[in-house]
């Protein structure tokens, strides 16, 4: 469990031949433990290079990460974090057990320790019987569990998200989510969830954060204060959902569309 | 049904074979009972084992010294920009250069033994795998590396357990390529500097114009690496591959 602030993050990418390119530009918002948050932001704004930076895959240009009150580091004492990406990404040629197992293999967890742990996750992401298949065979529903398997099994302090239900149909998305919550209250994660889905993110989050396109800052915040299991029917969510769409329209005037 | 039309175009090879040789004369074309009964003559002398023995034990340790070498020199081209420009041109010379000469140097330097046969077959099949596995490791889905440093993997797992598996395929078809090389430059080899091996009795039957003989060696060849593809790399290949579901054309 964990809190996560962000202060005045930046972002920039060097150009050959230009000045630097901003992809975020101060962007401050804070997580609190066991908080489901969602970025919500255009397509093709700084979302997906935040969650880079905070993997660590990217370097900060500027600014701050603090989780739980210390500076972020990836390092062996640092907040355990888990990803689900936009794609499954699992190794197809190993097992869905194994793929799972991957993440729990640098460890110093025996072999019958990591095959539970596995089994356990998979249990939760209601893929009990399938541990022997391999990727290719399920479905891209079912891939996505096994990736939110993967993610869950290293315990993480702060689950990450980056649009995993957008390659999904709708049915399945709505399936998927419904399944998200589920695991979200059993589990007490902390999740931030990155999407372009108004109400993919006004169903899910305790909040959402609006953000502006390059580079990205927090536009405005919406506090989504319906209790959990929602019904998408829900005529608050509804509203909440219009509401939204409207700041997205006042945020495009504003950005000169 | 693969199996069948594979059986049934070796037939009508064979039946042309049959044919052909009819209309011209043994010194030019002999038929395929002749030579199968040269093939038979030779594996009853013992002589015949002892010549496919020493060009096969040939081929596939210098199929192991082009393996290791190509390998190694294409991921290192596959995962570095500057191991890709510096070593760009070698792979490129070593390449270009006939394999007639790779086997005169090797034999002018390390005498006319097996080791110069070794390394004459390792250094002319090496850029043929080196440029199947850069490619292999430049085909990599980048994504998958992305999601293996984001769950922290040491650099060691990242080639182990992501890079390595999706180079299987490159592998497989880098060792067929050098398998064909590697026969080619040993019988040149053996042709050129060695008292044994299949190349050695192409020589000698050429030598005594004996067009069954060197047929039948050819030929006996041919029966090897069929085997070699049938019996050990594809069973590897159906069971490294197992996990990608059956095309259904």
């Amino acid at each position: 469990m964990a809190n996560i602030s962000v202060q005045n993050l930046v972002k920039k990418f060097d150009r050959a031949n230009d000045k630097p390119l901003e992809v975020i530009g101060g962007l401050t918002f804070a997580v609190e433990d066991g908080e489901f948050v969602s970025i919500l932001g255009p397509s093709g704004c700084g979302k997906s290079t935040l969650l880079s930076i905070l993997a660590g895959l990217e370097p900060l240009s500027g600014g701050e990460i603090r989780v739980d009150g210390r500076p972020f580091q990836r390092d062996a004492n640092a907040a355990k974090l888990g990803f689900v990406f936009q794609q499954p990404r699992l190794l197809n040629w190993r097992s869905v057990r194994r793929n799972v197992m991957l993440p729990l293999e640098r460890g110093t967890f025996s072999k019958e320790e990591q095959q539970r742990l596995a089994g356990r996750y998979l249990d939760l992401v209601r893929l009990n019987g399938f541990e022997d298949y391999f990727p290719l065979q399920l479905s891209g529903g079912m891939q996505q569990r096994v990736a939110i398997a993967r993610a869950l099994v290293v315990e993480p302090d702060v689950l990450l998200m980056d649009e995993p239900f957008s390659s999904l149909d709708e049915i399945n998305a709505r399936k998927m989510r419904a399944e998200l919550i589920r695991i979200w209250q059993e589990t007490k994660k902390t999740v931030i969830f990155v999407t372009h889905d108004i109400s993919e993110a006004v169903y899910l989050s305790n909040r959402l954060l609006v953000v502006t396109e390059r580079p990205t800052r927090v536009f405005d915040t919406v506090e989504i204060d319906v209790r959990y299991p929602r019904d998408y029917d829900d005529d608050r969510l509804f509203e909440l959902t219009k509401k939204v769409s409207r700041i997205f329209l006042r945020m495009e005037e504003r950005h000169g569309h | 049904m693969h199996t069948t039309l594979k059986i049934y175009s070796l037939a009508v090879l064979l039946a042309l074979w049959f044919g052909l040789s009819f209309v011209f004369s043994e010194h030019v074309l002999p038929g395929p009972l002749p030579v199968f009964a040269a093939i038979w003559d030779n594996l009853q002398s013992g002589d015949g084992f002892f010549h496919l023995y020493k060009t096969v034990s040939r081929v596939v340790f210098g199929l192991v010294l082009a393996m290791f070498l190509g390998t190694g020199f294409g991921l290192v081209m596959g995962l570095s920009r500057k191991g890709e420009k510096f070593f760009e041109s070698w792979v490129m010379i070593g390449l270009t250069i006939p394999a007639v000469v790779y086997a005169i140097i090797c034999l002018l330097w390390f005498g006319l033994n097996d080791f110069a046969a070794v390394i004459a077959i390792g250094v002319t099949a090496f850029p043929a795998v080196a440029i199947n596995m850069w490619q292999g490791v430049k085909d990599i889905d980048m994504q998958l590396i992305a999601m293996g440093k984001a769950f922290q993997l040491p650099k060691t797992d990242l080639i182990r357990k992501i890079v390595l598996p999706q180079t299987v395929p490159y592998i497989l078809a880098a060792t067929r390529y050098a398998l064909g090389i590697s026969w080619k430059i040993a019988t040149t080899v053996e042709l050129i500097g060695m008292s044994s091996g299949v190349g050695y009795m192409l020589h000698y039957w050429f030598g005594l114009f004996s067009m069954t003989q060197v047929l039948a060696w050819t030929l006996s060849f041919i029966l090897v690496l069929l085997f070699i593809e049938y019996v050990l790399i594809n069973p590897f290949e159906k069971r490294a591959t197992a996990w990608r579901p059956a095309v259904q054309v």
